[in-house]
C-alpha cells in the first residue's frame, strides 16, 4: 500500500517535513484508548497488562512485553492485532490495515510516549473542569470554523464548499422549527440580496419561538421519557410536558433546567422524570426506581453509561458498582442496600456523587437537601462534563456526528475536542443558554457547508475527519409534519370531551403505527437517539400504510380544492363509556336531523350495545318522544342498562350508524336524549367507546368532530396546474423540477387526484425529502 | 459518478445473488448492527428451520390441559381443597400419557410430540401477566436498561430471511391498541435493540391479514404499479440523488424496493387463508386461533422463520380465568384442540414437522387455591375469591395464578416424541416434583433447535446482551432426539 502514494500526496510533501514520524498524540494514544483500554486499564486489568503507560506496554502481562522499541513487527502487540494469533481486540473489529501500520512504524520510530503535542486528544478522560482553550488565529469570526481550518490543514482536505441558499435555508428551517419553509418563505429568502440574511433568518427562526419548542419536544420526550397520557397498568405516571413545552418556548437555562428536574421543588415541578416508568411487582435492585434515577441522570445530563456498573463494576468503563449506588442514594433516603448481580452484599449505599471532587459538604438526611445537592454537582460550573454533554448531543444533531461518539460515552475520543471543550466553555459563559448554543453552531461556516452522505454507516473512533455536515434524515414527527405543511392536511387533536378538536402537530398525538414504523420510540427506556436505518416494516408501512395513504388522499383534494370540510354538528357527546352522557340540539329551522353513532376503538366493536335513551323532540306544539315515531331505518328498539338507568325502549345502534328524521313542518326547536352504552360492554374483550352526535345539515363521510384554531402553518392555496408541481418541489425539496421529473410528474396529476396523490407520495418518498441534505 | 438507475440496477443484482444465499438478506444487509458476539460454547447443529409459538396467553391451567389430576366433579358443598382438576383426563395415542378431557384430537397427534409438564415460572414477586408474558417473551424480568427483544426478533435476526419475500417474524392474534394492557403488550411485541427490521409482523386478526400485505388494498393493482415506475423514474431523474451516494439514502431507496416486491410477490398470498381449500380451512376453523393456526402452515411454508399465534390475552378474559374456570376452559378446549393437531398433521405430512418445532406455552400455571407457588404464597388479588366449599357452578375452575408449574409441548423441530418429560405432585401444592426446567433453559433449548447457543450475544452500549441471561441458559438436551 506504502509503495503506491497518490500523486497529490507526493506533491504537497514537498512543503512537508520528509517522511513525518507517527504522531504518538495524534495516531496511537486514542488508538490504545479506544481498542485496548476497555480491558486493559485498571486495578485489575486483562492479562495483566495495561496500555495506559510506556511502562505498562514495556513491562506486558501474561504473555511477556507488549512492545520491542524498535521492532514494530516483531512486537507481540502487533502480532496480536494483525490476528496472526488470538486476534484482539477481543470479539470486536479487527484494528484496519492502516491502524496497525500506524502502531507498528510507532514502535520502529521508538515507541516514544509524548503526550504532550498540541493535538493531543483531550478526551476528558483526566479532568473534570472544563478549559477554554485559545481559538485558533483565523480569519473566520466563527470560532467553530477556526477550531475546523486546523483540522482541514492538518488533514488536507480542501474546504467545503458553501451550501446554496435554498438547501441551507430547508436546513435551517427544519433544525429550528422542525418543518420545511413554504414556497413563498423559500422565496423570499432567496431573493433577499443583503450579506448578513443568513443570520437574519437564523435569529427570525429561533424566534418562532411556538414552532421552536414544538420541534424540540420531540427530542426532549425521547431523551425524559416522557410520554403524555401513556402509563402502565396501575401506574401512576407523572408527565412534565407542560413543563417542558415552556422550559423550551422560555429558553430557561439549561442548567436550571436540570436543576428542575433533579430537585423537583413545588407544585408544578417536573416529577416525572425522578419518578420514572415503574412496572407492578418486585423489581431487580439494579432498577429500583432511585437505580433507574441515577443511571438516566448520568446518562442523559452527563454522558455517563452505569447501566453496567448497576449490576457490577463495568467491564467496558471505568464506572463502578459502589458509585452507581452513591449516586442512586442521592434520590432516596430509604436504605439502600448494594447489591452485586442482584445479591444483597449486605452494605448500605451512602450519597456519593461520580466526582468526589465536586463535593463540597456532607450530604444531608432530608431528601429534598438530598436532590438539590446532587442537582448543585451535576450543574456546576466546575463540573465540564455537564455542558460537554449536552454540547456534543446538539452538535450531533446539526451535523450528524457528535464530536464525541458515542454521544452517551462523553469520555470517549473525540475527533476535536478542544473545539467541544471550547464549546461547552463557551455554553456555560453564555449561562446555558441553548438557543445561543444553535445559534453558534447554525452561524457557523461549518453548518452552512454542502452537506455528504455517510457511505460508513458505523464509523467510529476518533478517526473521523470533518467534511462538512452530514446528511440527516428526519424524525418520525418531522415527516409527518413535513407531509402536513405540503399538503395542508393536519390531523386534529380531539380530547373526546365533545370540545371542538384543535389542529395539532405531530408530537402532540400519541405513537401511531406511521411514526412507530419511523422510529418513534415507546419511550419506556431513555432514548437519546434514534435510528436513521430505512428497515423493511417501515417502508411496508409508507407504501401501503392507512395512515399516510389517507393523510395524502386528503392532501390531493385539498390541493386541487375538490376537498369539502364537513359540516359541524349541533350536539357532541364526546366519548361514551361508563356513564351516560346527555345531549341537547338547538334545531331551530332544521328540515332534517341526523342522529349518528361512531366507534371510539372498541375492542370488539360488533359486540356493542349502546343507543339513545329517553330521546325527545320539543316544540311549540309539546313533546314528540323518537321511540313513539315509527322505528326508522338503522334503529332497533331495546333495552339499555347504565348503572341505575334503565331504559326498555332505548334506540340502539351499531357504529357507525347515522339515522335521519324529516322534521320538516313540525315546528320542533330542541331535539334531547341521554346517551350511553350497555353496561355489559364495559368488560375487557368489549370495552365499547361509542360518540355520538346531532347534526342539523348531512354529516360529512366520517368527519364528525368539530373543529377550531388553525392549522399550525397556512394551508398551501388549491392549485391543480403546472405551478402546482413546481410549488410542491418547492416545498419538498426546496428546489424547482428539472424537465424529467417536470414531464413525470405532469403525467401523474393528468390523472386528477388519484395523480396528484400519487405525486404526493412520490416526493415524499424520496430520500430528498426524508434526509436533510 | 454512478447515475440512481444504475445503483438501483445494483441493488437488485445484489438482490438476485442474495436470494439465492439463504443465510443473507437485504435486510442482514441493511441490519448489520448490533455486532453478533458469539461466547465459548459451541455452535449446534440446527434442528429446525423455523418455531412457532402457540401462545396460551392469560394463565393457562395446566391441571385442566396437559398435565391432569385427579378429577373431582363439581357438585354443591363440595371442597375447594379436594379439587385438582375439574376434567376427567384422556387416553392419548401413546401409552402412559394423559391430556385432559377437552383435547381429544391433539390426544390423536401425541406419538409426533412431547409434553414438558416441569416448567418451573420465574418468581417475579406478585403475579402479574404483563411482567410474566414479557419474561417469557424476551427472557428478562422487567424493566430492563436497554430494550431487550423477543425471542422471535433473536431467531429472525440470527438466522436471517429463509425467503426475503416474506417477513421473518409474524406474530398473529393479538390486537393491542384498545387492549387494557397494550403498553405492556407493546414492550415485548418488539425487536428491542435489534431493530425494527426484526420486529414482529403483527396481523391482529387472520381473516383481514391478506390487505396489509397485498399490494394496495385501497387501490388497484395497476395504479400501485404506475405509482411505483413513476417513482422509480423520478429517482432516476433526480439530479441530487445522481450528485452522491449516501449509505442511509441508498438503504431507503433499497427498503422501498423489498417492500413493493414483498407485496407483489406471490409469497405474500401466504397470507390470505381464503385461498386455502374449504374442506383443509374449515379442519382449523375454530375462530381467530385456529384460523391463524391455518396462517401458520401457510407462512411456514412460505418461509417465515418464527410465527406466534396467540389465543389473545385480554385482562380477566380467555385464559385468564378468575371465574367459571371449567366453563370457559370447555369453551378454549374446543377452540385449540382440532386446529393445533390439524398444525402438526399438515406439517407432518408435507415433510416440514421434522424441521418446524411447534410450542404450546404459556406464562404461568393456575391453581383452585394457591396464589404465587410454595414456599412463596402471594397474598390473592381482591378479584379472586374462592371459597372452602363452593356453592356455585362458577366458583369451579382453576382461579388462582400459580407460578410452582406450568406445562408446555413441543412437536417437530428434532425434538423427541411421545414422550412425557419431568413430572409435578399429585396433592397440592401440585408443583415441580421432577426434572425442572426454567423459562430460561426453555428459551436454551429453543435457540439450539435454531442453531443458536446460549451465550450467543449482542453488543450493546460496548457490552453483550446475551440471549439467554447472562449467557448462563442450560438447554435441555434430553429432549432432543
Amino acid at each position: 500500500m506504502r509503495d503506491k502514494v497518490p500523486l497529490f500526496v507526493l506533491l504537497t510533501c514537498s512543503v512537508l517535513p520528509a517522511a513525518p514520524k507517527v504522531d504518538f498524540a495524534r495516531d496511537v494514544q486514542p488508538m490504545l484508548h479506544a481498542h485496548c483500554a476497555g480491558c486493559h486499564s485498571g486495578e485489575k486489568p486483562q492479562a495483566g497488562l495495561s496500555v495506559l503507560t510506556r511502562a505498562g506496554l514495556l513491562t506486558g502481562g501474561a504473555g511477556g512485553p507488549a512492545i520491542q522499541p524498535g521492532a514494530g513487527s516483531g512486537s507481540l502487540l502487533i502480532r496480536r492485532v494483525s490476528g496472526k494469533s488470538a486476534r484482539m481486540p477481543l470479539g470486536q473489529e479487527p484494528l484496519t490495515a492502516l491502524q496497525v501500520s500506524l502502531l507498528s512504524r510507532w514502535i520502529d520510530e521508538g515507541a516514544e510516549w509524548d503526550s504532550k503535542s498540541p493535538l493531543a486528544p483531550d478526551n476528558l478522560n483526566t479532568r473534570i473542569k472544563l478549559v477554554r482553550p485559545e481559538v485558533p488565529s483565523s480569519t473566520q469570526p466563527n470560532p467553530i470554523d477556526a477550531f475546523l481550518e486546523r483540522d482541514f490543514r492538518r488533514n488536507r482536505i480542501p474546504v467545503p464548499g458553501e451550501a446554496d441558499d435554498a438547501v441551507f435555508a430547508r436546513r435551517v428551517y427544519f433544525d429550528a422549527t422542525g418543518l420545511p419553509p413554504s414556497p413563498q418563505e423559500l422565496d423570499s429568502f432567496v431573493k433577499r440580496s443583503e450579506p448578513g440574511k443568513r443570520q437574519l433568518l437564523i435569529d427570525d427562526l429561533l424566534n418562532k419561538r411556538q414552532a421552536y419548542a414544538e420541534h424540540w419536544m420531540t427530542y426532549w420526550n425521547d431523551m425524559l421519557r416522557n410520554e403524555e397520557g401513556v402509563a402502565l397498568p396501575g401506574e401512576k405516571r407523572e408527565w412534565i410536558t407542560r413543563w417542558l413545552f415552556e422550559s423550551l418556548k422560555e429558553n430557561k437555562p439549561y442548567n436550571r433546567i436540570v436543576q428542575e428536574l433533579l430537585a423537583p421543588e413545588g407544585a408544578d415541578a417536573p416529577r416525572g422524570f425522578l419518578a420514572g416508568v415503574n412496572w407492578g411487582g418486585d423489581v431487580s435492585a439494579s432498577q429500583s426506581p432511585a437505580m433507574q434515577a441515577a443511571q438516566n441522570s448520568a446518562q442523559v445530563f452527563l454522558g455517563a453509561n452505569l447501566r453496567c456498573a448497576s449490576c457490577h463494576d463495568s467491564f467496558v468503563s471505568r464506572w463502578k458498582l459502589n458509585q452507581t449506588f452513591g449516586l442512586a442514594a442521592f434520590f432516596t433516603t430509604d436504605r439502600l442496600e448494594i447489591a452485586r448481580c442482584d445479591v444483597k452484599t449486605g452494605a448500605s449505599a451512602t450519597p456519593s456523587f461520580l466526582f468526589p471532587e465536586l463535593k463540597d459538604a456532607e450530604p444531608p438526611e432530608e431528601l429534598a437537601q438530598r436532590r438539590r445537592q446532587v442537582a448543585q454537582m451535576f450543574t456546576s460550573p466546575q463540573n465540564g462534563r455537564f455542558a460537554a454533554t449536552l454540547v456534543n448531543r446538539y452538535w450531533k444533531l446539526l451535523f450528524g456526528r457528535g464530536l464525541v461518539e458515542p454521544v452517551d460515552d462523553i469520555e470517549a475520543p473525540s475527533w476535536n475536542a478542544d473545539l467541544l471543550s471550547w464549546l461547552s466553555a463557551d455554553f456555560v459563559a453564555s449561562n446555558y443558554d441553548i438557543q445561543a448554543l444553535l445559534r453558534r453552531m447554525m452561524s457557523s461556516r461549518a453548518y452552512q457547508m454542502e452537506s455528504v452522505g455517510s457511505n460508513t454507516a458505523a464509523k467510529t473512533g476518533d478517526t473521523f475527519q470533518f467534511r462538512g455536515p452530514l446528511r440527516r434524515r428526519i424524525s418520525a414527527e418531522q415527516f409527518s409534519d413535513a407531509v402536513s405543511a405540503l399538503t395542508g392536511e393536519w390531523k386534529p387533536l380531539d380530547d373526546l370531551t365533545g370540545k371542538p378538536a384543535t389542529y395539532e402537530r405531530k408530537w402532540r398525538f400519541r405513537s401511531d403505527p406511521l411514526t412507530r414504523a419511523l422510529g418513534r420510540p415507546e419511550r419506556i427506556q431513555v432514548v437519546t437517539e434514534r435510528s436513521p436505518e430505512a428497515t423493511t416494516m417501515q417502508a411496508l408501512e409508507l407504501v401501503n400504510g392507512e395512515e399516510l395513504r389517507t393523510q395524502l388522499r386528503r392532501g390531493a383534494a385539498r390541493l386541487n380544492g375538490s376537498f369539502h370540510e364537513a359540516p359541524a354538528s349541533a350536539a357532541d357527546s364526546g366519548q361514551v363509556r361508563a356513564a351516560t352522557v346527555k345531549v341537547q340540539a338547538d334545531i331551530r329551522g332544521a328540515d332534517r336531523v341526523w342522529l349518528v353513532a361512531t366507534d371510539l376503538g372498541s375492542y370488539d366493536r360488533d359486540k356493542v350495545v349502546a343507543g339513545w335513551m329517553d330521546a325527545e323532540f320539543e316544540g311549540l306544539n309539546g313533546l314528540v318522544r323518537v321511540s313513539d315515531l315509527p322505528l326508522a331505518e338503522g334503529f332497533a328498539k331495546g333495552r339499555l342498562q347504565v348503572k341505575d338507568e334503565a331504559a326498555q325502549d332505548a334506540l340502539l345502534i351499531r357504529a357507525p350508524s347515522s339515522v335521519v328524521y324529516d322534521i320538516r313542518g313540525k315546528g320542533f326547536t330542541t331535539f334531547r336524549a341521554v346517551v350511553g352504552v350497555d353496561e355489559t360492554c364495559m368488560r375487557p374483550d368489549i370495552s365499547g367507546k361509542i360518540r355520538f352526535f346531532v347534526f342539523t345539515t348531512e354529516p360529512g363521510n366520517g368527519e364528525f368532530v368539530r373543529l377550531t384554531g388553525t392549522t399550525p402553518v397556512p394551508r398551501p392555496l388549491a392549485d391543480s396546474g403546472q405551478s402546482l408541481v413546481r410549488s410542491l418541489f418547492q416545498h419538498a425539496f426546496a428546489r424547482q423540477p428539472n424537465p424529467s421529473e417536470l414531464g413525470v410528474a405532469n403525467d401523474l396529476i393528468a390523472h386528477g387526484p388519484d395523480g396528484i396523490e400519487d405525486l404526493l407520495w412520490i416526493l415524499v418518498m424520496s430520500p430528498e425529502f426524508q434526509f436533510i441534505r | 459518478m454512478e447515475s440512481i438507475q444504475r445503483r438501483i440496477e445494483n441493488l437488485s443484482s445484489r438482490r438476485n445473488f442474495l436470494r439465492r444465499s439463504a443465510a443473507l438478506t437485504l435486510a442482514t444487509l441493511a441490519g448489520e448492527r448490533p455486532n453478533a458476539v458469539w461466547g465459548a460454547a459451541e455452535k449446534p447443529v440446527a434442528t429446525a428451520d423455523a418455531v412457532i409459538l402457540l401462545w396460551m396467553g392469560g394463565g393457562m391451567a395446566q391441571t385442566e390441559t396437559f398435565d391432569p389430576k385427579r378429577y373431582v366433579p363439581y357438585s354443591p358443598g363440595v371442597k375447594s381443597a379436594e379439587v385438582m382438576s375439574t376434567f376427567p383426563s384422556i387416553n392419548t395415542v401413546v401409552d402412559g400419557i394423559k391430556l385432559s378431557q377437552g383435547l381429544e384430537t391433539i390426544a390423536g397427534v401425541m406419538d409426533k410430540g412431547m409434553v414438558i409438564r416441569s416448567i418451573v415460572p420465574p418468581d417475579l414477586g406478585r403475579l402479574l401477566h404483563s411482567r410474566h408474558q414479557f419474561h417469557w417473551h424476551t427472557g428478562y424480568e422487567p424493566p430492563q436498561s436497554v430494550a431487550v427483544p423477543h425471542i422471535g426478533s433473536i431467531i429472525a435476526r440470527t438466522l436471517g430471511s429463509k425467503n426475503p419475500d416474506v417477513p421473518a417474524f409474524v406474530d398473529i392474534g393479538q390486537k393491542i391498541e384498545g387492549n387494557p394492557d397494550s403498553e405492556t403488550l407493546k414492550t415485548f411485541h418488539a425487536a428491542g435493540f435489534l431493530g425494527n427490521e426484526w420486529a414482529p409482523f403483527l396481523i391482529p386478526d387472520p381473516a383481514t391479514a391478506a390487505a396489509s400485505v397485498v399490494a394496495g388494498t385501497s387501490m388497484d393493482g395497476l395504479r400501485f404499479r404506475r405509482r411505483h415506475q413513476s417513482y422509480r423514474s423520478m429517482m432516476k431523474n433526480s439530479p441530487v440523488l445522481a450528485a452522491g451516494s449516501d449509505y442511509y439514502q441508498e438503504s431507503l431507496l433499497r427498503s422501498v424496493e423489498t417492500a413493493h416486491r414483498l407485496l407483489e410477490s406471490p409469497s405474500a398470498k401466504a397470507f390470505d387463508i381464503s385461498l386455502e381449500p374449504k374442506a383443509s380451512f374449515d379442519a382449523y376453523n375454530t375462530g381467530r386461533f385456529g384460523q391463524g393456526c391455518l396462517m401458520a402452515r401457510r407462512l411456514v411454508e412460505a418461509g417465515v422463520r418464527f410465527v406466534e399465534v396467540t389465543t389473545e390475552y385480554i385482562p380477566f378474559q380467555r385464559w385468564d380465568t378468575h371465574v367459571n374456570g371449567h366453563e370457559r376452559l370447555v369453551g378454549l378446549k374446543r377452540e385449540i384442540d382440532a386446529p393445533i393437531a390439524q398444525l402438526v398433521l399438515d406439517l407432518a405430512q408435507r415433510g416440514l414437522l421434522k424441521r418446524t418445532l411447534v410450542v404450546v406455552a404459556s406464562e404461568f400455571g393456575r391453581d383452585m387455591m394457591i396464589e404465587g407457588r410454595p414456599g412463596r404464597f402471594i397474598q390473592e388479588d381482591s378479584t379472586i375469591r374462592q371459597p372452602e366449599r363452593m356453592s356455585e357452578p362458577n366458583h369451579y375452575g382453576m382461579h388462582r395464578h400459580f407460578s410452582g408449574a406450568q406445562s408446555v409441548v413441543f412437536f417437530g423441530g428434532g425434538m423427541k416424541a411421545g414422550i412425557a418429560y419431568g413430572s409435578t405432585a399429585e396433592e397440592r401444592p401440585m408443583h415441580v416434583t421432577d426434572k425442572p426446567v426454567s423459562v430460561i433453559d426453555l428459551h436454551a433449548t429453543i435457540l439450539r433447535a435454531a442453531g443458536i447457543p446460549p451465550d450467543f450475544a449482542y453488543e450493546v452500549d460496548k457490552r453483550p446482551v446475551y440471549v439467554t441471561k447472562d449467557g448462563k441458559g442450560k438447554p435441555v438436551l434430553d429432549l432432543f432426539a
